[in-house]
Parts: C-alpha cells; sequence; structure tokens
C-alpha cells in the first residue's frame, strides 16, 4: 500500500525559541511574548473562584483536569506520533489507585497517594508498553498505526472489564464512591475551595515539566521519530526505547490527571478506564490542535462548556453531541482549535513587544 | 590490516527470488569505492544489508573486525557507519537547522536527556553551523525542508549523514535526479572528505564514478560480475555488454 | 458430555455471527485500510432496522433485506460523505468513526427508547430438531447454514473473481492498480458497501438469539477487533478461523466457568498480539 500521511503536520514554532537560539535575538523577547500572556491567563485562572459562583469554579477545575489528560495525551500523540486510544487506561489506574489506597488501603496522604498510584501507572504502562509495541511498525505502510490502535483500544477495555470482575478492590462494576477531599498532611483543611488551587498548581507543574520535556534533547528526538522514524535509526537513534519511554512518561501524567479527578469527582467507575473515556482525551488532542503545545488545554474548556450545558439543556442527547463534536473537527476544523488560539495569541502580544 | 567493511557471501532471498546471491567484498579503510550496476542488480537490497535494515538469508556482514549481521540499524551507525538514502528521507517539517541538529544529536551523549535543551546547546549549535556552511545551506538554516528545492534537499540528505562524523559512509545514489552542475558539486563534495572516511556508493552517473572511486565493483544480478580500478572498469568489455546489453555474459 | 454437543452448536452459531460482524470489518479495514470503527454501531443500526420492519409490516424474510439493503445505503452515504476524504489518515478515520458511532448509538436511544428488544424467530424456524435427548434449536443451525453461504460467496469471490483479483492487486499497491485503469474508487466503495450491510444482516440475524441494546455497539466493536486481529486480515477465512476461535472459547469458557464472559478471548488476543501479530492466516504485516 502507499506511504500512510501521518505524518506530523507543521508544528508551530515555540515563540521564539527557534528564533531565539539561532539568529540570536534577545531571549528576553521569548519571555515577554509568551511570559506574559500566560502570567495573564494564570492570574485570571487564580482570581476567577472569587467572583464567579461555585459551579462555574467547579466546572473550571474539571476544565484543567481534562486539560492535563489531553495534554498527556498529546505527549505521544502530537510529538512522538504515536496515536494511542487507550490513555484512559492510565488515567483510570491513576484515579482507581488513588481511591483503593484511600479507601481501602487507608493512606489518606496526598502526596503519598499521588506518588504510588504515580508508581501502578507507570508499571502498568511498562507492561501494556511491550505488546502496544510490537505491532508498532516502523512507518512501513497503512497497516501498521491501525494494529496499534486495535490494541490500545483493547487494552483500556480490558482493564476495565478487570475492574468490573475484581469487586473486592475496585468494587465492580458500581466502582468506588466516597473518595474524601485530599489531605495534604501538616493539618491543613482541604475545601472544595482550595481544592482547585491544588488542582491549579499541580496543573501548572505539570505543564512545565511537560514543556521542558518536549523542548528538550529528548522532546526533538520524539519530533524527529514522529517525522522519519526509518532516518532516526540510521542517524544512531534507538527508537523503540524513546517510544517506550515517552509512553510511560505519557501516562504518568495521564494517572497524574486521574489521581486529581478520583478527589474531584469523588466516585470511580470501569468505564473510567474504558474507551468511552479514551475517546474524550483524544477528542481534546484533535480539537485542540496536536501541533500547539497548550492545544489540548484549550479544547478542555471548550469540551466542558459544551458538555456543561449539554447537562443543562440537552441530557439525553449528550453522547449525539459528543460524537458530532468528533465529526464537526475532523471535517470543519481539522487543524484544531489550537491552531487559531495560538496565531491569534502571536499577533496580539508579538506586536506589543517589538 | 583488518578490513574496515567486509561482506561475506551475504545472500538473499525473497521467496523464490534471489536478490543477492554470495555477494563478497572488502573495503580497506580510506578506500573510495563506487558500486555499479543496471537497475534491480540489487545494490540498495546490499546497502540495506550493510545497515541493517534487511536481513541476510544467509553471509554475514563485519565491520571493523566484529560480526555486525545481527546489529540493529542504529547501533551501527555508533560503530561509525553512516548511510544517506536514495529517496530523500529528511524531517520535512522541521527547519533545516533542527534537521541537523537533531541529526548531530543522534550520536552524541545527553540524547536522553529531558531537561537540557537542544536548541540552547552551544556545541551543537557549533557543529551543526560547520555541517551545514560545507554543504552551502547555513543561509536555509530556517527554511523549512518540504520548501526546499530538490538539489538543496540533497545536499541536506548528505549532510545529515556526515553528522555522525562515520569512519565509514555509504551514499545511495547521492547525485540522483540532480543538474550536471549540481552533480559535479556533490562529486567535488564527497572527492573533499577526507582520507578518514571511507566511501561506498551505489552510484548511475559515471562521472560520478570516475571523479570519486578509486576501485568499483559491478554488480548484476545479484552477484559481483567484476571489479577493478576505474581504468580497467572503463575498458572493460563485459561492463559494456552489461550496461548496453548486448549479452547477459554468462551470469546467470 | 453429549451436552457439550449443544454447546458447539451454540458457539459455531455464535462464531458465525461474529464472522458476518467481522467480515465487512476485514473487508474494508484488511483490504482499503480503512478503520471503521462505526461498524459496532452499525450492526446494532442493522437489528433495529430489521427489528422495526419485523414488528410493523409482520414479516420476517423481507425484514433481513430491508435491512440489509438499509445499511447499504448508510454505509454508501458514510463511505462518500467522509471517509473518501480522510484516504489514508487512520487515526483521522478513526476518530471520525468513533463520533459516528456515538451520534448513531444516541440515535438509536432516541427513537427506539434504552429497553433491549428481542424478537421471536419466524415459524418455520422456531423449535428444535431432537436428536435423542439433546435438542438442537433450529434457528442457530440456520444461522451457521446463512454464514456458511456467506462464508463461500466470499471465498469465491476472493480466489475465483476479477474483483477479488482487483482487491488483492490494490491491497499490494494501490497506484499501481489505479493506474492499470482499473476503477479502484468504485471498488472500493462497493466492498465498503457490502462489507456494512453485512453487518447490518449479522445484527438482524443475530436479533431473535440474543436480542439487541443500543449501546452494544462498543462490546461488539470490541469483538470485532478480537477476531480480526486473532484471525489475520487480507483472507476471508482469516476472518472465518478467528470467528472459529473466539466464538467457540468463548461459548465454551462461559458454559464451563460462570464469570467467563471474554476473557478467554482477550487471553487469546493478547497472546496472538504478542506472538503473532499477522493473525493465525493473515498477509505478513510484521
Amino acid at each position: 500500500m502507499a506511504e500512510p500521511s501521518n505524518t506530523p503536520p507543521r508544528r508551530e514554532a515555540q515563540a521564539g525559541e527557534v528564533v531565539a537560539a539561532s539568529t540570536g535575538r534577545s531571549l528576553p523577547r521569548t519571555l515577554v511574548s509568551v511570559g506574559l500572556p500566560l502570567l495573564l491567563v494564570a492570574v485570571i485562572v487564580l482570581l476567577l473562584p472569587m467572583v464567579v459562583p461555585k459551579f462555574v469554579s467547579s466546572q473550571i477545575t474539571k476544565m484543567m483536569i481534562y486539560g492535563l489528560f489531553g495534554m498527556s495525551l498529546n505527549i505521544i500523540w502530537g510529538y512522538a506520533g504515536i496515536p494511542s486510544f487507550g490513555h484512559a487506561a492510565f488515567f483510570g489506574a491513576g484515579a482507581y489507585g488513588a481511591g483503593i489506597l484511600i479507601l481501602k488501603v487507608g493512606v489518606s496522604n496526598f502526596w503519598l497517594n499521588l506518588l504510588l498510584a504515580l508508581v501502578a501507572t507507570a508499571v502498568i504502562a511498562a507492561i501494556l508498553g511491550i505488546p502496544a509495541f510490537r505491532v508498532f511498525g516502523v512507518g512501513a505502510g497503512a497497516a501498521n498505526p491501525i494494529y496499534f490502535l486495535l490494541a490500545t483500544i483493547a487494552f483500556g477495555e480490558l482493564l476495565s472489564r478487570l475492574a468490573v470482575s475484581l469487586r473486592p478492590v475496585t468494587g465492580g462494576s458500581t466502582g468506588l464512591s466516597g473518595i474524601p477531599l485530599p489531605d495534604l498532611g501538616l493539618g491543613f483543611r482541604m475545601t472544595s475551595g482550595r481544592f482547585y488551587y491544588l488542582v491549579f498548581v499541580v496543573l501548572a507543574v505539570c505543564l512545565y515539566i511537560m514543556y521542558r520535556i518536549v523542548n528538550s534533547r529528548y522532546g526533538y528526538a520524539l519530533r524527529g521519530i514522529h517525522d522519519n522514524e526509518r532516518r532516526m535509526q540510521a542517524l544512531g537513534y534507538n527508537t523503540w526505547l524513546y517510544k517506550y519511554t515517552s509512553w510511560i512518561i505519557a501516562a504518568v501524567f495521564g494517572g497524574v490527571a486521574g489521581v486529581l479527578f478520583a478527589y474531584y469527582g469523588q466516585t470511580l467507575v470501569p468505564n473510567n478506564l474504558a474507551m468511552i473515556t479514551s475517546d474524550i482525551a483524544f477528542l481534546l488532542v484533535i480539537m485542540g490542535s496536536t501541533t500547539v503545545f497548550f492545544g489540548p488545554l484549550v479544547a478542555s474548556v471548550v469540551y466542558v462548556g459544551v458538555e456543561y450545558l449539554a447537562s443543562l439543556y440537552l441530557p439525553e442527547r449528550w453522547p449525539l453531541i459528543f460524537g458530532a463534536m468528533f465529526v464537526f473537527t475532523i471535517m470543519v476544523i481539522p487543524d484544531g482549535l489550537g491552531v487559531w488560539v495560538f496565531r491569534g495569541w502571536r499577533r496580539l502580544f508579538r506586536g506589543s513587544a517589538a | 590490516m583488518a578490513a574496515l567493511l567486509e561482506s561475506r557471501d551475504i545472500s538473499v532471498h525473497f521467496g523464490g527470488l534471489a536478490a543477492l546471491s554470495d555477494v563478497s567484498f572488502a573495503i580497506e579503510p580510506g578506500e573510495r569505492v563506487a558500486l555499479i550496476g543496471p537497475n534491480g542488480a540489487g545494490k540498495t537490497t546490499l546497502f540495506n544489508v550493510l545497515t541493517g535494515q534487511l536481513r541476510p538469508s544467509s553471509g554475514s556482514v563485519w565491520l571493523k573486525g566484529q560480526d555486525i549481521t545481527r546489529a540493529s540499524v542504529f547501533s551501527r551507525t555508533h560503530l561509525g557507519m553512516a548511510r544517506s538514502f536514495q529517496i530523500t528521507s529528511l524531517f520535512s517539517h522541521q527547519t533545516v537547522l533542527i534537521n541537523v541538529l537533531i541529526a548531530l544529536q543522534g550520536t552524541r551523549k545527553g540524547r536522553y536527556s529531558v531537561f537540557r535543551r537542544l536548541l540552547r546547546d552551544r556545541e551543537i549549535q557549533a557543529a551543526a553551523q560547520r555541517l551545514l556552511e560545507s554543504a552551502g545551506l547555513w543561509d536555509l538554516r530556517e527554511a523549512v525542508v518540504s520548501s526546499l528545492a530538490y538539489g538543496q534537499q540533497r545536499k541536506l540528505e548528505i549532510a545529515l549523514s556526515l553528522a555522525s562524523d562515520p569512519e565509514l559512509l555509504l551514499l545511495d545514489e547521492p547525485s540522483c535526479g540532480l543538474t550536471a552542475t549540481e552533480s559535479a558539486d556533490i562529486t567535488a563534495h564527497i572527492r573533499d572528505l577526507g582520507s578518514r572516511t571511507t566511501v561506498l556508493m551505489i552510484a548511475h552517473d559515471m562521472d560520478l564514478v570516475f571523479g570519486v572511486a578509486e576501485r568499483v565493483l559491478l554488480l548484476h544480478y545479484g552477484r559481483i560480475a567484476c571489479e577493478g580500478t576505474c581504468e580497467e572498469i572503463r575498458s572493460n568489455q563485459m561492463v559494456r555488454d552489461i550496461y548496453m546489453g548486448t549479452r547477459h555474459a554468462g551470469l546467470r | 458430555m453429549s451436552q457439550a454437543l449443544v454447546t458447539g452448536l451454540n458457539g459455531l452459531s455464535y462464531a458465525f455471527i461474529l464472522f458476518l460482524l467481522a467480515a465487512g470489518f476485514s473487508l474494508t479495514f484488511g483490504v482499503m485500510g480503512v478503520l471503521n470503527l462505526s461498524h459496532g454501531a452499525l450492526f446494532v443500526f442493522g437489528a433495529y432496522v430489521g427489528l422495526q420492519v419485523i414488528e410493523s409490516l409482520d414479516i420476517f424474510w423481507p425484514a433481513i433485506i430491508l435491512a440489509a439493503v438499509a445499511l447499504a445505503a448508510i454505509g454508501f452515504l458514510l463511505y462518500f460523505l467522509f471517509l473518501k476524504r480522510l484516504y489514508n489518515r487512520v487515526p483521522e478515520q478513526a476518530v471520525l468513526t468513533i463520533g459516528l458511532s456515538y451520534v448513531l448509538a444516541n440515535a438509536i436511544l432516541w427513537v427506539w427508547g434504552p429497553r433491549a428488544q428481542i424478537t421471536a424467530p419466524p415459524d418455520i424456524l422456531s423449535g428444535a430438531f431432537s436428536v435423542g435427548d439433546l435438542s438442537f434449536p433450529k434457528y442457530r443451525v440456520f444461522i451457521c447454514g446463512v454464514g456458511l453461504v456467506v462464508l463461500v460467496l466470499l471465498w469465491w469471490m476472493q480466489d475465483r473473481t476479477r474483483w477479488g483479483a482487483i482487491i488483492r492487486a490494490g491491497m499490494d499497491n494501490k497506484e499501481m492498480t489505479a493506474s492499470l485503469g482499473i476503477n479502484y474508487g468504485l471498488v472500493s466503495t462497493l466492498v465498503f458497501v457490502m462489507g456494512v450491510a453485512l453487518a447490518g444482516l449479522g445484527g438482524i440475524l443475530n436479533a431473535p438469539i440474543t436480542g439487541i441494546h443500543p449501546l452494544q455497539g462498543d462490546n461488539l466493536l470490541l469483538l470485532t477487533l478480537i477476531v480480526v486481529v486473532v484471525g489475520g486480515t487480507g483472507y476471508i477465512q482469516g476472518t472465518m478461523l478467528g470467528a472459529l476461535v473466539i466464538g467457540l472459547v468463548d461459548t465454551f469458557g462461559k458454559a464451563y466457568i460462570d464469570e467467563a464472559a471474554l476473557f478467554f478471548a482477550y487471553v487469546i488476543f493478547l497472546i496472538i498480539l504478542l506472538v503473532r501479530p499477522s493473525g493465525l492466516i493473515g498477509r505478513r504485516v510484521f
């Protein structure tokens, strides 16, 4: 068969990065054109809970959590070119990990919980990664991404069935409920209001780490692999190792989102591992633009917004609207929203930084 | 002194078809060798075996006295082998500079670092500048590869294969599709590579072959039909026959 | 022990249903490299269309034909409006068709309501054949018959007809086939439409056995994927083998171990993925 065109679209240059390095224009320009607007958004998000009703800040919390989920998938999908359809396996693993640790094992400390859940997620990713990449192939025809997609779909479903069967641990098909607010230790009293800020902080830290990773030596290797894996191998890169490790990294970040989700919704069901949740992740990635770093976060805002409105006016038709978003994105805005936002942002802030 | 590259009785069978049969030759360090032959003779197949993209049905490949027949593609690059592709194989969605940076990183320490930024590394940037300047592509470093002209892409193709500072460079039709001027450019470029780099080159362009090669191997129907210096090859009747197609010269 | 024969028949008829379900997917996926993840939802839709016809017009046989035809029409629209534009872009096809499966499932829910539906097999086929003290439901035997006919037809088409040759050539090299003046586009469309029609056929034929529910699409898609991976793609016999393996293992598994539900199928799936990714009888893709 002819070569598939799942080659990466041109990545929108990280504002000023390449330019700064190679033409020697002053670095502070990056800081101004990226840092300032980012700071602005951050300040707005931090101040919002004081001016909006509770339910709005709750939705924003959800936007942040799902945003993180989407961005974790984009590490492998957008950067490394690994289209996983089973990312909820890791999201759910993190969530269930946290839930089980709190409710069944009695670990109440948030940080300990987070750490252990992430370790569990990493282990699951390490195990699933092996068969997954066996069927990945090296750009040798249309068949290969399909098998990988199928495998990843099956993983999520498998884990969700496992969750259903392991009733004593996972609560079976009814799942786990009654997860309390996180206990940060040191006598700090957590409220749902403060939970918002916790999520914000975790998100900010994760975003920073992700940003460093995708712009690092390793990150550029991933981009190379996405663009032309065969050449990367000829250049001396152990591409399997890169793909495998990026898979685990993406899983861990997905797991973080999952842990936050467990505390947010306080209830977990096997569907959190299943395809229906994985679908949210790649909707966010595709709707948000695979080529823009913050893409999935932008998409998350739109997604949660639409979901909320649907829950108010058309709750019965939500799956239809959900599905329609997929169709709409692919057919009407295939490059995603992130690209528009990025260009608008650049025009707005680049001009003023001159 | 051990040969740099040795091919011992390499055979490749695809189903009933013998793409390569008992191909044996040796390349000494510092040599410039050309691999010629009509289309379908198995030249690229041989390259694929030498670089590890294809496992031979039988036979072995030796690099610097080590059996690398089963070695992975990427490990061969670390052993000093590099390759360019006949069909240009670049990172088409990245800029020229990033193409070279990624290529340079491939055999350097720190390529797994998740925190050190590629674009801020002075040493690699300097190496990239040297590589691009010698290829005459420094001014185009910000251009996205897909926007480059074919000739420029070919130059970048070779530049990338030089990134690992290889001892053995395998060039697959480096002047494929280039104009006469561009070919002459490439010929000079390869000639100037220095004695530290050994070159094995697949070529159809005889000007390129005679301009660069000290020794020529002729591959025909998957076998080495003859080898010799340029003079010997030029005056060999069998070579003429193979290319002119007058006789099959009893090579079946 | 002899009860095993009855279970065997159940397994076999289940295998044939799986075959009808997976054959369509295998054709479009294995042949054209088109990933249609709404396949499960289409199976469900076929069942509902057929059931509606049966309920409104009180006829069985035409209902089956109508269901297949309706699905063929939908398949045509699906291909023409959407999938044709996403030539070779597999992740996009996957995302699009997943979206469509949600839309379709919810539309079904909207029109026909959330409760499962079932119908009785037509009179000629109700009841069972008695052999000793074993009873073999007639309808299940019928399913096996239909499945066998479809298998033979598709196999013949694949190996003996010009169409099959075109399709096989196209699998190897689409451009070459097209440049030979063969209207590969038309062949592709027809193959896809047929694949979807088969799914619909499977859906309505299955309805009298286990009934149907609007949200079964996901489960069915998963089964399809498992069958196709286990059996291998590119050859219709591969799909049949995959369906047989999964159908029989799952049925016998459930018969003897209560909670088995798909467990053995998953295990086989993972083993195949690890050991022989091309499937039992598949074109070597790895």
